[in-house]
């Protein structure tokens, strides 16, 4: 009896994921407390010292939390009701942005989740950070004219996602959802477009199972995504990407460009303040607003050079699997010369032929990555393509190129968005590296490699000017790597 | 080569030479290469075999067994057979038969069959009879056996000889082989970095002579640097001069380009070496300890820290390192210094991270396939302890594909030591092709980019040779040709 007790504790959800947010909640703390002296004058700083308190008692209370769990699931195998209310209390931590405590207390306080309340949970959170952080305009002198239009109609979705949580907490179930949910499904995929793409998954899926009679697929879809969802790392990867992208739409109306490109010799180099979060640069341009508009760049940049050696290195490595011999032998070796060089040397090279700017950028980078995405293609088509069902439609007299694209391509994609996951983290880094070289986007342009590029000059006095963008790259970058390695086991059927 | 020492007991070199020989002749490739190879010889011989032909009894065995097989009617019962099963299958799938190109179809394929038949039928014959067929190959080969034939051809056929001898022994082909591949990579890497540059819309004359220059000045720096010369003639110039290590000078400073890079290749190299040691001493045994305890919080905190490693940007290491290490604390210098080895430091670290976070990740998942494996369990369920079997039997077989990670790691790595050398003000290689590509300084470019591609195409040729040294499935793989 006893030993199924700790089985149930290895097992739980609940219990992985209590530790790891205490745990993260808990670095967070020591990061405040840290940076709440002055060390110089021995002082502290009053604010960041509240905020230190605040996360170090919602810290303390989630291990609490974490305690309880253990001895619930020790003593009766199962969390007990008592704790999951208990959850509602943590709820509250939303209010101080500390996203790892209060997606736990959302998970615990629902016993059966459906990929749709994660959805609806993250979607939510993402809107509240949007708006937060679009909230910070507010102690600028002035705002742009579509500022209070554009933050009207955010709080109006948010007051709608709300909603649409309470309702998908209480009706969806894990094979179907009530049919009139379709109207709430309408309004979710038109305000995706807002970048809140967790709208659009919810949609998608409330869709698949409001329309869809075929069990099987609303199971694998459920699967599949009850795997991702619950690798807290993976999701909390997702949910970053998506505000970057979510902020990077938002912005063009709820944030000033002028702001971040426009000479302001009245204010240099000021320190952090609630004008300027993360103070300003040397022409005296607001951080805050460089750093928000250069993840526009990031993302873009970093989808384009991916999805393009996605589609022509898929392609190749799609044709040479499948007309084994000569045609593999002609592009594998072509893709060899390709290959033996390094993907930053290449970019290089071609942008001192062609130019630095964003569009060269795109090209060079992806040029560099068509052979990996062409062999990964391959191994993969070599593979399916020995499966019955490509020779049962060989032999119903499908064309080669039916069924190259009609049975093997879609059954060949799930290692290669995989592999697009974990290289956009890549490309990312290679934008700002080349950036910082002065090889990549235009120095005009607010983009992290080019903030840090300024920054790495005023090293000595104002260092938050290069440690700030590097942090907003590591996180873009961690979170796609986080998302890549969530998706990778989820598709890996070797780990059922 | 294990067949055909059981067949003959003097197993000589000749014999060896001709087995080679008929094998080659059956890849297509090698053909026309042996062919090509001993031209003079093959004509002289060709000859020979068409006068000694003409006596053979295989054509006359042929002749009978074609005329009997057409009295018997054999052609036209494969026909009927073959139609009948078109009809058939027309039938089933509900189309419609048209006459002609049944007709067609069914010709086509009778005939296929029965010059089938024929050749088996014959062959059969000839088998019975105790002779071997003639062709050009068997014939080649009977003559290499005799040393006569084999001394008098050696001077005409040499090229063909050392051809066949390389390939006499798999290991020696396998160098020669992956030897002869990557200097075709290294050709094309160099036309592909030519080409590159070649279509730059950028004028080099007009950017370092300045706006004020006349057009005789112009075109004299464009025939000085050769650029006023055709596509194919400049391409002929930079590869010779690639292979040659003579890449003129540069069009900045007039400096010798090889020179240049032979002098900053070495503090490039020594900073990539040190790394990859570092992530060695660092990454592997991490992975291990992680693969062993898995799924505890040692394991997650390694991976999570790992993670970080591969996302963090070099440079803004480099610049973090630079503020706490040597702004701050003022135990290491900023900038890298030849002459103190403890500015060596930060630069290998930062280098280095991204490459340790790979390769502790890599050999985390390698170790947990293994230790997955059936030999494993096999091996504790005979009773040794868990360290014997880490030891004995995991890691080596977990190692393989790390190394070949590695390899390509390292590449990256060297492709990646422009932005660290930039950030520690090194004057390496890669801050060489990044200062000259303003302008853009294309023997300068061409030259450093190819020969770190040169120098990655090498290391990766020795992982695989090593490879194939140290793993037995390798080696068996060879030997099957």
């Amino acid at each position: 009896m006893n030993s199924y007790k700790k089985h149930a504790l290895k097992l739980s959800r609940e219990y992985t994921q209590a530790n790891f947010a205490w745990v993260l909640s808990f670095v967070v703390c020591l990061i405040f407390l840290v940076n709440s002296f002055n060390y110089k004058e021995g002082t502290i700083k009053s604010f960041v010292f509240t905020i230190f308190l605040v996360y170090a008692i919602f810290t303390m209370y989630q291990l609490f939390l974490t305690w309880k769990i253990k001895k619930d699931l020790l003593k009766f195998g199962d969390i007990q009701p008592i704790t999951r209310k208990l959850g509602y209390i943590q709820l509250l931590s939303i209010l101080s942005a500390n996203i790892f405590t209060a997606s736990f207390a959302f998970n615990l306080i629902k016993k059966k989740k459906t990929p749709e309340y994660t959805f609806a949970v993250f979607m939510v959170f993402t809107q509240l950070f949007v708006i937060a952080v679009s909230t910070f305009n507010l102690f600028k002198p002035y705002v742009t004219d579509t500022f209070l239009p554009a933050m009207g109609v955010l709080v109006g979705i948010l007051i709608f996602q709300i909603v649409t949580l309470i309702l998908v907490s209480k009706y969806v179930q894990d094979e179907s959802a009530p049919s009139w949910f379709l109207i709430i499904t309408i309004v979710l995929i038109i305000t995706s477009l807002t970048g809140n793409l967790f709208n659009l998954l919810l949609g998608i899926s409330l869709v698949l199972k409001t329309r869809s009679h075929d069990r099987s697929r609303i199971m694998k879809w459920n699967t599949m995504w009850n795997k991702i969802t619950r690798n807290s790392t993976a999701i909390l990867g997702m949910f970053f990407i998506i505000l970057m992208l979510s902020l990077s739409v938002c912005s063009k109306y709820t944030f000033d460009y002028d702001m971040a490109v426009e000479n302001d010799y009245g204010s240099l180099l000021q320190k952090p303040s609630l004008e300027h979060p993360f103070g300003t640069d040397d022409f005296g341009r607001d951080l805050f607003s460089r750093i928000i508009f250069g993840a526009r760049i990031s993302l873009l940049v970093g989808f384009a050079s991916t999805i393009i050696p996605l589609i022509i290195g898929g392609f190749l490595g799609a044709i040479a699997g499948y007309y084994t011999k000569r045609a593999d032998n002609i592009i594998m070796r072509l893709l060899d010369i390709l290959y033996a060089i390094p993907g930053i040397l290449l970019a290089i090279a071609i942008i001192a032929a062609f130019g630095a700017n964003t569009m060269n950028l795109i090209l060079a980078l992806s040029v560099g990555a068509i052979p990996s995405y062409a062999r990964t293609m391959r191994a993969n088509v070599l593979m399916v393509s020995n499966y019955e069902y490509v020779d049962s439609a060989r032999a119903l007299g499908s064309s080669d190129l039916s069924i190259i694209f009609k049975q093997i391509v879609p059954n060949s994609l799930a290692p290669m968005i995989v592999k697009a996951t974990l290289t956009i983290g890549g490309a990312v880094i290679a934008t700002s590296s080349l950036s910082f070289l002065g090889l990549g986007v235009e120095p005009h342009i607010p983009e992290w490699g080019n903030i840090l590029k300024v920054g790495s000059t005023y090293l000595e006095s104002h260092s938050y000017l290069a440690i700030i963008p590097g942090l907003a790259i590591i996180g873009l970058v961690l979170s796609f790597n986080f998302l890549g390695d969530g998706l990778r086991d989820a598709f890996d059927p070797r780990m059922d | 080569m294990g067949l055909h020492k059981e067949s003959s007991v003097n197993f000589g070199f000749a014999d060896h030479l001709s087995y080679v020989f008929g094998k080659m002749m059956k890849r297509t490739s090698y053909r026309y290469l042996l062919l090509i190879l001993g031209f003079p010889l093959h004509l002289i011989v060709f000859l020979f075999y068409r006068v000694k032909r003409k006596n053979d009894t295989y054509f006359t065995i042929r002749n009978k067994i074609n005329t009997s097989l057409q009295t018997a009617g054999l052609k036209e019962k494969l026909i009927r057979d073959f139609k009948e099963q078109y009809v058939r299958k027309h039938a089933f799938f509900q189309e419609k038969v048209d006459e002609q190109d049944m007709n067609r179809e069914v010709e086509r394929i009778a005939q296929e069959r029965y010059l089938k038949i024929l050749a088996e039928k014959v062959d059969a014959e000839y088998k019975q009879q105790g002779f071997v067929k003639l062709t050009y190959i068997s014939y080649f080969q009977t003559l290499i056996k005799k040393p006569l034939f084999l001394i008098v051809s050696l001077i005409p056929g040499i090229l063909m000889y050392i051809l066949l001898f390389l390939f006499s022994n798999f290991f020696i082909k396998f160098i020669f082989e992956r030897l002869v591949m990557s200097i075709f990579v290294i050709a094309g890497v160099s036309v592909l970095v030519f080409t590159i540059l070649y279509l730059s819309p950028f004028d080099p004359a007009a950017n370092l002579l300045g706006e004020a220059a006349t057009k005789e000045q112009i075109a004299s720096f464009n025939h000085t640097y050769g650029l006023d010369l055709p596509y194919l003639a400049q391409l002929w110039n930079a590869l010779k001069g690639i292979f040659t290590f003579d890449l003129g000078a540069s069009f900045t400073g007039n400096e010798d380009v090889a020179a240049s890079i032979a002098n900053k290749f070495p503090i490039t190299l020594t900073i990539a070496v040190f790394s990859l040691l570092m992530a060695i001493v660092i990454a592997i045994p991490v992975g291990i300890i992680s693969a062993t305890r898995q799924n505890t919080f040692l394991d997650y905190s390694f991976m999570f820290i790992a993670l970080i490693g591969l996302s963090i940007p070099n440079f803004w290491q480099g610049l973090i390192f630079i503020l706490n290490f040597s702004i701050k604390m003022q135990w290491l210098p900023a900038t890298y210094n030849p002459q103190n080895m403890l500015s060596i430091i930060m630069p290998v670290i930062v280098l280095g991270t991204g490459l340790t976070a790979s390769v502790a990740r890599m050999t985390r998942s390698s170790m947990l396939e293994i230790i997955n494996e059936d030999y494993i369990i096999t091996a504790k369920a005979k009773g040794l302890n868990e360290r014997q079997v880490l030891w004995k039997h995991a890691i080596g077989n977990a190692m393989i594909p790390i190394i070949t990670v590695i390899g390509l790691l390292f590449g990256d790595m060297l492709g990646g030591a422009a932005v660290t050398e930039k950030v520690f003000n090194i004057s390496g290689l890669g801050s060489y092709i990044v200062d000259k590509q303003f302008i853009p300084d294309i023997p300068a470019i061409m030259g450093g980019v190819i020969y770190i591609a040169i120098t990655i195409s090498l290391v990766n040729v020795l992982i695989d040779i090593l490879y194939a040294f140290f793993d037995p499935r390798i080696r068996s793989k060879m030997k099957q040709l």
